[in-house]
Protein backbone atom coordinates (compact mmCIF):
# COMPACT_ATOMS: atom_id res chain seq x y z
CA UNK A 1 0.00 0.00 0.00
CA UNK A 2 1.27 3.44 -0.96
CA UNK A 3 -0.49 5.32 1.84
CA UNK A 4 1.36 3.38 4.50
CA UNK A 5 4.69 4.99 3.66
CA UNK A 6 3.33 8.44 4.09
CA UNK A 7 1.22 7.71 7.14
CA UNK A 8 3.46 5.54 9.27
CA UNK A 9 5.84 8.38 9.75
CA UNK A 10 9.33 7.74 11.04
CA UNK A 11 9.15 10.51 13.63
CA UNK A 12 7.73 8.00 16.12
CA UNK A 13 10.95 6.00 15.81
CA UNK A 14 13.18 8.97 16.61
CA UNK A 15 12.89 9.14 20.43
CA UNK A 16 13.83 5.46 20.89
CA UNK A 17 16.52 5.71 18.21
CA UNK A 18 18.09 8.80 19.81
CA UNK A 19 18.19 7.43 23.36
CA UNK A 20 19.44 4.05 22.18
CA UNK A 21 22.09 5.56 19.91
CA UNK A 22 23.45 8.16 22.32
CA UNK A 23 23.66 5.95 25.39
CA UNK A 24 24.36 2.57 23.84
CA UNK A 25 25.49 2.53 20.22
CA UNK A 26 27.82 5.54 20.17
CA UNK A 27 29.67 4.39 23.31
CA UNK A 28 29.95 0.90 21.80
CA UNK A 29 31.45 2.23 18.57
CA UNK A 30 33.72 4.63 20.47
CA UNK A 31 34.79 1.63 22.56
CA UNK A 32 35.95 -0.15 19.43
CA UNK A 33 38.23 2.78 18.63
CA UNK A 34 39.54 3.34 22.17
CA UNK A 35 40.48 -0.32 22.60
CA UNK A 36 43.36 0.39 20.20
CA UNK A 37 44.65 3.31 22.28
CA UNK A 38 46.63 3.82 25.46
CA UNK A 39 43.81 5.89 26.94
CA UNK A 40 44.45 6.54 30.62
CA UNK A 41 42.64 8.67 33.13
CA UNK A 42 45.84 10.44 34.20
CA UNK A 43 47.05 11.30 30.71
CA UNK A 44 45.82 14.08 28.49
CA UNK A 45 46.97 12.75 25.12
CA UNK A 46 45.69 9.51 23.71
CA UNK A 47 47.91 7.49 21.36
CA UNK A 48 46.87 4.86 18.89
CA UNK A 49 48.79 1.71 19.84
CA UNK A 50 47.38 -0.96 17.55
CA UNK A 51 46.90 -4.42 19.00
CA UNK A 52 48.97 -3.83 22.16
CA UNK A 53 46.01 -4.01 24.54
CA UNK A 54 44.87 -7.29 23.05
CA UNK A 55 48.36 -8.72 23.15
CA UNK A 56 48.49 -7.82 26.81
CA UNK A 57 45.18 -9.55 27.48
CA UNK A 58 46.51 -12.77 25.99
CA UNK A 59 49.87 -12.66 27.77
CA UNK A 60 48.88 -11.35 31.20
CA UNK A 61 48.08 -14.34 33.43
CA UNK A 62 45.29 -12.65 35.34
CA UNK A 63 43.56 -11.34 32.24
CA UNK A 64 43.84 -14.70 30.54
CA UNK A 65 42.42 -16.41 33.62
CA UNK A 66 39.52 -13.95 33.59
CA UNK A 67 38.74 -14.86 29.98
CA UNK A 68 38.95 -18.56 30.82
CA UNK A 69 36.74 -18.16 33.90
CA UNK A 70 34.16 -16.27 31.88
CA UNK A 71 34.01 -19.13 29.38
CA UNK A 72 33.79 -21.77 32.13
CA UNK A 73 31.01 -19.82 33.81
CA UNK A 74 29.11 -19.32 30.55
CA UNK A 75 29.29 -22.96 29.47
CA UNK A 76 28.50 -24.32 32.94
CA UNK A 77 25.48 -22.05 33.42
CA UNK A 78 24.13 -22.62 29.89
CA UNK A 79 24.15 -26.37 30.50
CA UNK A 80 23.00 -26.20 34.12
CA UNK A 81 20.21 -23.66 33.73
CA UNK A 82 18.79 -25.35 30.66
CA UNK A 83 18.86 -28.92 31.92
CA UNK A 84 17.46 -27.98 35.33
CA UNK A 85 14.96 -25.56 33.81
CA UNK A 86 13.71 -28.07 31.27
CA UNK A 87 13.46 -30.88 33.83
CA UNK A 88 11.46 -28.65 36.17
CA UNK A 89 9.21 -27.52 33.33
CA UNK A 90 8.46 -31.06 32.19
CA UNK A 91 7.68 -32.12 35.75
CA UNK A 92 5.54 -29.08 36.42
CA UNK A 93 3.65 -29.49 33.16
CA UNK A 94 2.12 -32.69 34.56
CA UNK A 95 -1.18 -32.66 36.41
CA UNK A 96 0.25 -32.37 39.92
CA UNK A 97 -1.73 -31.15 42.92
CA UNK A 98 0.99 -28.80 44.09
CA UNK A 99 2.10 -27.55 40.70
CA UNK A 100 1.05 -23.91 41.01
CA UNK A 101 2.79 -23.39 44.30
CA UNK A 102 5.86 -25.31 43.10
CA UNK A 103 6.06 -23.18 39.95
CA UNK A 104 5.95 -20.04 42.08
CA UNK A 105 8.65 -21.37 44.42
CA UNK A 106 11.07 -22.32 41.64
CA UNK A 107 10.51 -19.02 39.86
CA UNK A 108 10.86 -16.85 42.97
CA UNK A 109 14.69 -16.55 43.25
CA UNK A 110 14.92 -15.09 39.76
CA UNK A 111 12.83 -12.05 40.68
CA UNK A 112 15.29 -11.14 43.44
CA UNK A 113 18.46 -9.15 42.96
CA UNK A 114 21.64 -11.13 42.30
CA UNK A 115 23.04 -9.04 45.12
CA UNK A 116 20.50 -10.46 47.58
CA UNK A 117 21.10 -14.07 46.55
CA UNK A 118 24.88 -13.69 46.60
CA UNK A 119 24.91 -12.17 50.07
CA UNK A 120 22.58 -14.88 51.41
CA UNK A 121 24.88 -17.58 50.07
CA UNK A 122 28.13 -16.03 51.32
CA UNK A 123 27.95 -17.30 54.93
CA UNK A 124 26.41 -20.61 53.87
CA UNK A 125 29.34 -21.35 51.55
CA UNK A 126 32.04 -20.90 54.18
CA UNK A 127 34.20 -23.88 55.18
CA UNK A 128 32.15 -24.22 58.39
CA UNK A 129 28.97 -22.97 56.71
CA UNK A 130 25.49 -24.39 56.42
CA UNK A 131 26.11 -26.29 53.19
CA UNK A 132 29.13 -28.21 54.43
CA UNK A 133 27.37 -28.93 57.76
CA UNK A 134 24.37 -30.37 55.91
CA UNK A 135 26.60 -32.47 53.64
CA UNK A 136 28.40 -33.83 56.72
CA UNK A 137 25.13 -34.55 58.47
CA UNK A 138 23.74 -36.65 55.62
CA UNK A 139 26.99 -38.60 55.19
CA UNK A 140 28.20 -36.84 52.04
CA UNK A 141 31.40 -35.67 53.68
CA UNK A 142 33.39 -36.23 50.49
CA UNK A 143 31.36 -33.49 48.77
CA UNK A 144 32.34 -30.76 51.22
CA UNK A 145 34.51 -28.03 49.72
CA UNK A 146 36.09 -24.76 50.53
CA UNK A 147 33.51 -23.36 48.19
CA UNK A 148 34.66 -19.76 47.97
CA UNK A 149 38.28 -19.99 49.11
CA UNK A 150 39.63 -22.87 47.02
CA UNK A 151 40.92 -21.31 43.78
CA UNK A 152 40.15 -24.44 41.76
CA UNK A 153 36.45 -24.62 42.67
CA UNK A 154 35.43 -21.01 43.21
CA UNK A 155 34.26 -20.23 39.66
CA UNK A 156 32.19 -23.44 39.67
CA UNK A 157 30.62 -22.43 42.98
CA UNK A 158 29.62 -19.08 41.54
CA UNK A 159 28.12 -20.88 38.52
CA UNK A 160 26.14 -23.15 40.87
CA UNK A 161 24.72 -20.14 42.74
CA UNK A 162 23.73 -18.60 39.42
CA UNK A 163 22.04 -21.81 38.28
CA UNK A 164 20.25 -22.02 41.65
CA UNK A 165 18.91 -18.51 41.15
CA UNK A 166 17.98 -18.46 37.49
CA UNK A 167 17.00 -21.96 36.41
CA UNK A 168 13.46 -21.00 37.45
CA UNK A 169 13.38 -18.31 34.79
CA UNK A 170 14.39 -20.83 32.11
CA UNK A 171 11.70 -23.11 33.53
CA UNK A 172 9.06 -20.42 32.93
CA UNK A 173 10.04 -20.08 29.27
CA UNK A 174 10.10 -23.86 28.78
CA UNK A 175 6.69 -24.13 30.45
CA UNK A 176 5.30 -21.55 28.06
CA UNK A 177 6.74 -23.59 25.20
CA UNK A 178 5.38 -26.89 26.52
CA UNK A 179 1.90 -25.43 26.89
CA UNK A 180 1.79 -24.61 23.22
CA UNK A 181 2.28 -28.32 22.30
CA UNK A 182 -1.03 -30.04 21.67
CA UNK A 183 -1.85 -33.05 23.88
CA UNK A 184 -3.03 -34.91 20.77
CA UNK A 185 0.54 -35.65 19.69
CA UNK A 186 1.26 -37.46 22.92
CA UNK A 187 -1.97 -39.45 22.77
CA UNK A 188 -1.23 -40.52 19.23
CA UNK A 189 2.31 -41.50 20.22
CA UNK A 190 1.06 -43.52 23.19
CA UNK A 191 -1.39 -45.38 20.95
CA UNK A 192 1.50 -46.14 18.61
CA UNK A 193 3.32 -47.63 21.56
CA UNK A 194 5.91 -44.92 22.17
CA UNK A 195 7.41 -44.78 25.66
CA UNK A 196 8.16 -41.66 27.68
CA UNK A 197 11.71 -41.28 26.33
CA UNK A 198 10.59 -41.75 22.73
CA UNK A 199 7.80 -39.17 23.13
CA UNK A 200 10.27 -36.75 24.66
CA UNK A 201 12.75 -37.17 21.82
CA UNK A 202 10.31 -37.23 18.93
CA UNK A 203 7.66 -34.76 20.12
CA UNK A 204 8.76 -32.60 23.01
CA UNK A 205 12.29 -31.72 21.90
CA UNK A 206 11.52 -30.74 18.27
CA UNK A 207 8.40 -28.76 19.17
CA UNK A 208 10.21 -27.05 21.99
CA UNK A 209 12.92 -25.73 19.63
CA UNK A 210 11.86 -22.05 19.78
CA UNK A 211 11.96 -22.11 23.59
CA UNK A 212 15.28 -23.98 23.58
CA UNK A 213 16.80 -21.45 21.18
CA UNK A 214 15.68 -18.41 23.12
CA UNK A 215 16.89 -19.99 26.38
CA UNK A 216 20.28 -20.91 24.93
CA UNK A 217 20.68 -17.34 23.68
CA UNK A 218 19.64 -15.75 26.96
CA UNK A 219 21.79 -17.98 29.16
CA UNK A 220 24.81 -17.74 26.88
CA UNK A 221 24.74 -13.97 26.54
CA UNK A 222 23.96 -13.58 30.25
CA UNK A 223 26.78 -15.97 31.11
CA UNK A 224 29.39 -14.10 29.08
CA UNK A 225 28.30 -10.81 30.63
CA UNK A 226 28.56 -12.15 34.22
CA UNK A 227 29.54 -9.55 36.77
CA UNK A 228 27.36 -9.08 39.86
CA UNK A 229 27.59 -12.64 41.22
CA UNK A 230 31.38 -12.57 41.15
CA UNK A 231 31.57 -9.02 42.41
CA UNK A 232 29.46 -9.77 45.51
CA UNK A 233 30.47 -13.37 46.28
CA UNK A 234 34.25 -13.10 45.94
CA UNK A 235 35.21 -9.75 44.40
CA UNK A 236 37.32 -11.82 41.98
CA UNK A 237 39.21 -13.63 44.73
CA UNK A 238 40.75 -15.54 46.38
CA UNK A 239 43.75 -13.80 44.84
CA UNK A 240 42.51 -13.43 41.28
CA UNK A 241 41.09 -16.94 41.06
CA UNK A 242 37.55 -15.92 40.14
CA UNK A 243 38.17 -12.83 38.03
CA UNK A 244 35.90 -12.61 35.00
CA UNK A 245 35.74 -10.14 32.14
CA UNK A 246 33.13 -8.06 33.98
CA UNK A 247 35.24 -7.62 37.11
CA UNK A 248 38.37 -6.91 35.07
CA UNK A 249 36.55 -4.04 33.36
CA UNK A 250 35.62 -2.58 36.75
CA UNK A 251 39.21 -2.96 37.93
CA UNK A 252 40.67 -1.29 34.83
CA UNK A 253 38.15 1.49 35.28
CA UNK A 254 39.19 1.95 38.91
CA UNK A 255 42.89 1.91 38.02
CA UNK A 256 42.33 4.47 35.28
CA UNK A 257 43.55 2.19 32.47
CA UNK A 258 40.55 2.93 30.34
CA UNK A 259 42.06 1.84 27.03
CA UNK A 260 42.70 -1.63 28.39
CA UNK A 261 39.24 -1.75 29.99
CA UNK A 262 37.51 -0.95 26.72
CA UNK A 263 39.71 -3.51 24.94
CA UNK A 264 38.50 -6.20 27.35
CA UNK A 265 34.97 -5.02 26.65
CA UNK A 266 35.56 -5.19 22.90
CA UNK A 267 36.79 -8.73 23.26
CA UNK A 268 33.60 -9.60 25.12
CA UNK A 269 31.57 -7.93 22.38
CA UNK A 270 33.39 -9.95 19.72
CA UNK A 271 32.92 -13.20 21.62
CA UNK A 272 29.21 -12.67 22.19
CA UNK A 273 28.63 -11.64 18.57
CA UNK A 274 30.59 -14.52 17.08
CA UNK A 275 28.61 -17.01 19.14
CA UNK A 276 25.20 -15.35 19.08
CA UNK A 277 24.84 -14.25 15.44
CA UNK A 278 24.94 -17.74 13.89
CA UNK A 279 22.47 -18.89 16.53
CA UNK A 280 20.26 -15.93 15.69
CA UNK A 281 20.34 -16.58 11.95
CA UNK A 282 19.54 -20.22 12.63
CA UNK A 283 16.58 -19.17 14.80
CA UNK A 284 15.19 -16.78 12.19
CA UNK A 285 15.43 -19.42 9.47
CA UNK A 286 13.53 -21.83 11.70
CA UNK A 287 10.80 -19.26 12.27
CA UNK A 288 10.31 -18.72 8.57
CA UNK A 289 10.10 -22.40 7.78
CA UNK A 290 7.43 -22.99 10.40
CA UNK B 1 -6.25 -49.91 34.32
CA UNK B 2 -2.74 -51.04 35.04
CA UNK B 3 -1.45 -48.47 32.57
CA UNK B 4 -3.25 -45.60 34.24
CA UNK B 5 -2.15 -46.72 37.69
CA UNK B 6 1.40 -46.79 36.39
CA UNK B 7 0.92 -43.22 35.19
CA UNK B 8 -0.50 -42.17 38.56
CA UNK B 9 2.48 -43.76 40.28
CA UNK B 10 4.87 -41.90 38.09
CA UNK B 11 3.07 -38.67 38.85
CA UNK B 12 3.37 -39.18 42.63
CA UNK B 13 7.06 -39.93 42.24
CA UNK B 14 7.64 -36.77 40.19
CA UNK B 15 5.64 -34.70 42.64
CA UNK B 16 7.62 -36.06 45.59
CA UNK B 17 10.94 -35.32 43.90
CA UNK B 18 9.86 -31.80 42.96
CA UNK B 19 8.70 -31.05 46.50
CA UNK B 20 12.08 -32.24 47.82
CA UNK B 21 13.86 -30.08 45.24
CA UNK B 22 11.76 -27.07 46.18
CA UNK B 23 13.19 -27.28 49.71
CA UNK B 24 16.56 -26.36 48.18
CA UNK B 25 14.99 -23.08 47.10
CA UNK B 26 12.91 -22.42 50.20
CA UNK B 27 15.52 -23.13 52.89
CA UNK B 28 18.06 -20.41 52.02
CA UNK B 29 15.26 -17.87 51.67
CA UNK B 30 13.78 -18.86 55.03
CA UNK B 31 17.20 -18.65 56.70
CA UNK B 32 17.33 -15.06 55.44
CA UNK B 33 13.79 -14.17 56.53
CA UNK B 34 13.95 -15.81 59.99
CA UNK B 35 17.49 -14.49 60.46
CA UNK B 36 16.27 -10.95 59.92
CA UNK B 37 14.25 -11.19 63.17
CA UNK B 38 17.02 -12.70 65.34
CA UNK B 39 19.57 -11.07 67.62
CA UNK B 40 23.11 -10.84 66.30
CA UNK B 41 24.52 -13.91 68.02
CA UNK B 42 21.62 -16.23 67.25
CA UNK B 43 21.75 -15.44 63.54
CA UNK B 44 25.42 -16.49 63.23
CA UNK B 45 24.51 -20.20 63.23
CA UNK B 46 23.01 -19.73 59.75
CA UNK B 47 20.77 -22.73 60.21
CA UNK B 48 17.06 -22.99 59.74
CA UNK B 49 15.27 -22.22 62.98
CA UNK B 50 12.60 -19.86 64.16
CA UNK B 51 13.93 -16.89 66.11
CA UNK B 52 13.70 -17.40 69.88
CA UNK B 53 12.35 -13.92 70.14
CA UNK B 54 11.08 -11.93 67.15
CA UNK B 55 13.03 -8.68 67.03
CA UNK B 56 11.16 -6.31 64.75
CA UNK B 57 13.43 -3.41 65.63
CA UNK B 58 16.12 -4.84 63.29
CA UNK B 59 14.07 -3.36 60.49
CA UNK B 60 13.81 0.11 61.95
CA UNK B 61 17.53 0.06 62.78
CA UNK B 62 18.39 -0.85 59.22
CA UNK B 63 16.11 1.78 57.82
CA UNK B 64 17.84 4.48 59.85
CA UNK B 65 21.45 3.27 59.69
CA UNK B 66 21.38 2.25 56.05
CA UNK B 67 19.72 5.45 54.84
CA UNK B 68 17.19 3.31 53.08
CA UNK B 69 14.44 5.93 52.93
CA UNK B 70 16.41 8.04 50.49
CA UNK B 71 17.58 5.00 48.53
CA UNK B 72 14.01 3.76 48.25
CA UNK B 73 12.81 7.07 46.79
CA UNK B 74 15.78 7.20 44.40
CA UNK B 75 14.99 3.67 43.28
CA UNK B 76 11.33 4.46 42.69
CA UNK B 77 12.22 7.60 40.74
CA UNK B 78 14.86 5.92 38.57
CA UNK B 79 12.88 2.76 37.97
CA UNK B 80 9.57 4.55 37.40
CA UNK B 81 10.78 7.22 34.98
CA UNK B 82 13.05 4.90 32.99
CA UNK B 83 10.24 2.33 32.63
CA UNK B 84 7.76 4.95 31.40
CA UNK B 85 10.29 6.48 29.03
CA UNK B 86 11.15 3.05 27.72
CA UNK B 87 7.50 2.05 27.22
CA UNK B 88 6.61 5.16 25.21
CA UNK B 89 9.67 5.24 22.99
CA UNK B 90 9.92 1.50 22.34
CA UNK B 91 6.27 0.88 21.57
CA UNK B 92 6.12 3.88 19.20
CA UNK B 93 9.27 2.70 17.41
CA UNK B 94 8.08 -0.90 17.19
CA UNK B 95 4.73 0.25 15.77
CA UNK B 96 6.32 2.07 12.84
CA UNK B 97 9.00 -0.54 12.17
CA UNK B 98 6.48 -3.38 12.06
CA UNK B 99 4.02 -1.51 9.85
CA UNK B 100 6.38 -0.08 7.27
CA UNK B 101 7.88 -3.34 6.07
CA UNK B 102 10.57 -1.50 4.07
CA UNK B 103 14.29 -2.25 3.88
CA UNK B 104 15.07 0.71 6.12
CA UNK B 105 12.54 -0.48 8.67
CA UNK B 106 14.03 -3.94 8.61
CA UNK B 107 17.51 -2.58 9.02
CA UNK B 108 16.44 -0.43 11.97
CA UNK B 109 14.78 -3.44 13.58
CA UNK B 110 18.04 -5.39 13.36
CA UNK B 111 19.89 -2.30 14.61
CA UNK B 112 17.75 -2.35 17.74
CA UNK B 113 17.96 -6.12 17.97
CA UNK B 114 21.76 -5.98 18.20
CA UNK B 115 21.29 -4.34 21.58
CA UNK B 116 20.02 -7.66 22.93
CA UNK B 117 23.37 -9.20 22.11
CA UNK B 118 26.05 -6.54 22.44
CA UNK B 119 27.36 -5.84 25.92
CA UNK B 120 27.31 -2.25 27.04
CA UNK B 121 30.60 -0.36 26.79
CA UNK B 122 30.65 1.08 30.28
CA UNK B 123 33.76 3.22 30.24
CA UNK B 124 32.96 5.03 27.00
CA UNK B 125 29.35 5.52 28.14
CA UNK B 126 30.76 7.35 31.16
CA UNK B 127 32.67 9.60 28.78
CA UNK B 128 29.57 10.34 26.76
CA UNK B 129 27.61 11.16 29.90
CA UNK B 130 30.46 13.34 31.20
CA UNK B 131 30.53 15.15 27.88
CA UNK B 132 26.79 15.74 28.10
CA UNK B 133 27.46 17.16 31.55
CA UNK B 134 25.31 15.02 33.82
CA UNK B 135 27.66 12.26 35.01
CA UNK B 136 26.73 11.08 38.50
CA UNK B 137 23.17 12.34 38.29
CA UNK B 138 19.93 10.38 38.53
CA UNK B 139 18.97 11.72 35.08
CA UNK B 140 21.95 10.00 33.46
CA UNK B 141 21.04 6.68 35.00
CA UNK B 142 17.42 7.01 33.85
CA UNK B 143 18.52 7.50 30.23
CA UNK B 144 21.02 4.66 30.43
CA UNK B 145 18.43 2.21 31.72
CA UNK B 146 15.93 3.36 29.10
CA UNK B 147 18.50 2.76 26.36
CA UNK B 148 19.69 -0.59 27.75
CA UNK B 149 16.13 -1.91 27.72
CA UNK B 150 15.19 -0.54 24.30
CA UNK B 151 16.28 -3.67 22.42
CA UNK B 152 14.31 -6.05 24.58
CA UNK B 153 11.19 -3.88 24.59
CA UNK B 154 11.18 -3.22 20.83
CA UNK B 155 11.52 -6.99 20.36
CA UNK B 156 8.54 -7.72 22.65
CA UNK B 157 6.33 -4.96 21.19
CA UNK B 158 7.06 -5.99 17.61
CA UNK B 159 5.85 -9.52 18.28
CA UNK B 160 2.53 -8.22 19.60
CA UNK B 161 1.94 -5.46 17.10
CA UNK B 162 2.51 -7.88 14.22
CA UNK B 163 -0.51 -9.82 15.46
CA UNK B 164 -2.78 -6.75 15.27
CA UNK B 165 -4.42 -6.55 11.82
CA UNK B 166 -3.14 -3.66 9.73
CA UNK B 167 -6.67 -3.08 8.44
CA UNK B 168 -7.60 -1.59 11.81
CA UNK B 169 -5.30 1.39 11.42
CA UNK B 170 -5.88 1.69 7.68
CA UNK B 171 -9.56 2.35 8.33
CA UNK B 172 -8.58 5.07 10.75
CA UNK B 173 -6.22 6.58 8.18
CA UNK B 174 -9.02 6.70 5.62
CA UNK B 175 -11.10 8.59 8.15
CA UNK B 176 -8.33 11.18 8.23
CA UNK B 177 -6.42 10.26 11.35
CA UNK B 178 -2.64 10.85 11.49
CA UNK B 179 0.16 8.57 12.72
CA UNK B 180 0.15 9.92 16.22
CA UNK B 181 -3.59 9.59 16.79
CA UNK B 182 -3.68 6.11 15.26
CA UNK B 183 -0.85 5.12 17.61
CA UNK B 184 -2.52 6.51 20.72
CA UNK B 185 -6.17 5.75 19.92
CA UNK B 186 -5.89 2.36 18.24
CA UNK B 187 -2.58 0.69 18.95
CA UNK B 188 -1.94 1.80 22.52
CA UNK B 189 -5.21 0.40 23.94
CA UNK B 190 -4.57 -2.92 22.21
CA UNK B 191 -1.05 -3.28 23.57
CA UNK B 192 -1.93 -2.42 27.18
CA UNK B 193 -1.11 -5.95 28.39
CA UNK B 194 2.33 -5.75 26.74
CA UNK B 195 2.87 -2.40 28.41
CA UNK B 196 2.26 -4.17 31.70
CA UNK B 197 4.72 -6.93 30.80
CA UNK B 198 7.41 -4.50 29.72
CA UNK B 199 6.82 -2.30 32.76
CA UNK B 200 7.26 -5.25 35.10
CA UNK B 201 10.30 -6.69 33.34
CA UNK B 202 12.02 -3.30 33.16
CA UNK B 203 11.04 -2.45 36.72
CA UNK B 204 12.44 -5.70 38.07
CA UNK B 205 15.72 -5.56 36.19
CA UNK B 206 16.31 -1.89 36.99
CA UNK B 207 15.32 -2.17 40.64
CA UNK B 208 17.60 -5.17 41.21
CA UNK B 209 20.62 -3.87 39.32
CA UNK B 210 23.86 -2.83 41.00
CA UNK B 211 26.16 -2.48 37.99
CA UNK B 212 24.94 0.85 36.63
CA UNK B 213 24.76 2.63 40.01
CA UNK B 214 28.23 1.30 40.79
CA UNK B 215 29.70 3.02 37.73
CA UNK B 216 27.40 5.98 37.33
CA UNK B 217 26.15 7.11 40.75
CA UNK B 218 29.22 8.59 42.34
CA UNK B 219 27.35 10.41 45.09
CA UNK B 220 25.85 8.15 47.78
CA UNK B 221 22.80 10.42 48.12
CA UNK B 222 21.77 9.23 44.65
CA UNK B 223 22.16 5.51 45.38
CA UNK B 224 19.41 2.98 44.86
CA UNK B 225 18.50 0.33 47.42
CA UNK B 226 20.73 -2.54 46.27
CA UNK B 227 23.81 -0.34 46.21
CA UNK B 228 23.02 0.99 49.69
CA UNK B 229 22.59 -2.58 50.81
CA UNK B 230 25.94 -3.54 49.32
CA UNK B 231 27.58 -0.67 51.15
CA UNK B 232 25.80 -1.59 54.37
CA UNK B 233 26.94 -5.21 53.94
CA UNK B 234 30.54 -4.02 53.83
CA UNK B 235 30.17 -1.82 56.89
CA UNK B 236 28.10 -4.09 59.15
CA UNK B 237 29.70 -7.36 58.14
CA UNK B 238 29.18 -8.83 61.62
CA UNK B 239 25.53 -7.98 62.14
CA UNK B 240 23.95 -10.58 59.92
CA UNK B 241 20.52 -10.00 61.42
CA UNK B 242 20.67 -6.42 60.14
CA UNK B 243 22.11 -7.50 56.79
CA UNK B 244 19.27 -9.99 56.33
CA UNK B 245 16.69 -7.37 57.30
CA UNK B 246 18.27 -5.09 54.72
CA UNK B 247 18.04 -7.80 52.05
CA UNK B 248 14.38 -8.49 52.85
CA UNK B 249 13.55 -4.79 52.59
CA UNK B 250 15.23 -4.50 49.17
CA UNK B 251 13.38 -7.55 47.91
CA UNK B 252 9.95 -6.48 49.17
CA UNK B 253 8.99 -4.11 46.32
CA UNK B 254 9.73 -6.63 43.53
CA UNK B 255 8.15 -9.41 45.53
CA UNK B 256 4.91 -7.45 45.95
CA UNK B 257 4.97 -6.48 42.27
CA UNK B 258 5.44 -10.14 41.37
CA UNK B 259 2.48 -11.24 43.50
CA UNK B 260 0.13 -8.81 41.78
CA UNK B 261 1.44 -9.12 38.25
CA UNK B 262 2.33 -12.80 37.87
CA UNK B 263 -0.01 -13.35 34.95
CA UNK B 264 1.56 -10.56 32.90
CA UNK B 265 5.03 -12.01 33.35
CA UNK B 266 3.94 -15.42 32.14
CA UNK B 267 1.82 -14.14 29.25
CA UNK B 268 4.63 -11.81 28.24
CA UNK B 269 7.14 -14.63 28.19
CA UNK B 270 4.78 -16.83 26.21
CA UNK B 271 3.91 -14.31 23.56
CA UNK B 272 7.17 -12.45 23.37
CA UNK B 273 9.82 -15.07 23.80
CA UNK B 274 8.34 -18.29 22.59
CA UNK B 275 5.93 -17.27 19.84
CA UNK B 276 7.43 -13.87 18.97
Amino acid sequence: MKISRRLYSYYLVWPALLIYSIFFVIPAIAGLYYSFTDWRLDRTSIQFIGWDNFERIFTDKTLLLAVKNTLIFAVATVIGKNIVGMALAIGLNMRLKTRNILRAIFYSPSILSILVISIVFTPMLRADGTINRILDAVGLHFLTQNWLTDPSVVIWTIALVSIWQQAGFQMAIYLAGLQSISKDYYEAATIDGAGAWRSFRSITLPLLTPAININLMLTLIGGLKVFSEVFVLTGGGPGNASQVVGTIILRSFGEGSWGLGTAVNTLLFAAVTVIAIPLLIFMRRKEVSE
Amino acid sequence: MSYSSKLAWRRYLVEGLLILASLLIILPLLIMIFGSFMNNSEVLKFSLRLPKEWIFSNYTTVFKEGGLGRAFLNGILITGVSSILNIFTSSAAAFILVRRETKTANFLYMFFFMGLIAPMSTITTIRVVQWLGFYGSITSVIFIYASLNTAFSVFLYSGFIRSIPKALDEVAFLEGANTLSVFFKIVTPLILPVNATVAIMVFMSVWNDITIPLYFLTDSSNWTMPLSVYNFYGKFSRDWNLIFADLVLTSLPVFILYLFCQKYIVSGLTAGAVKG
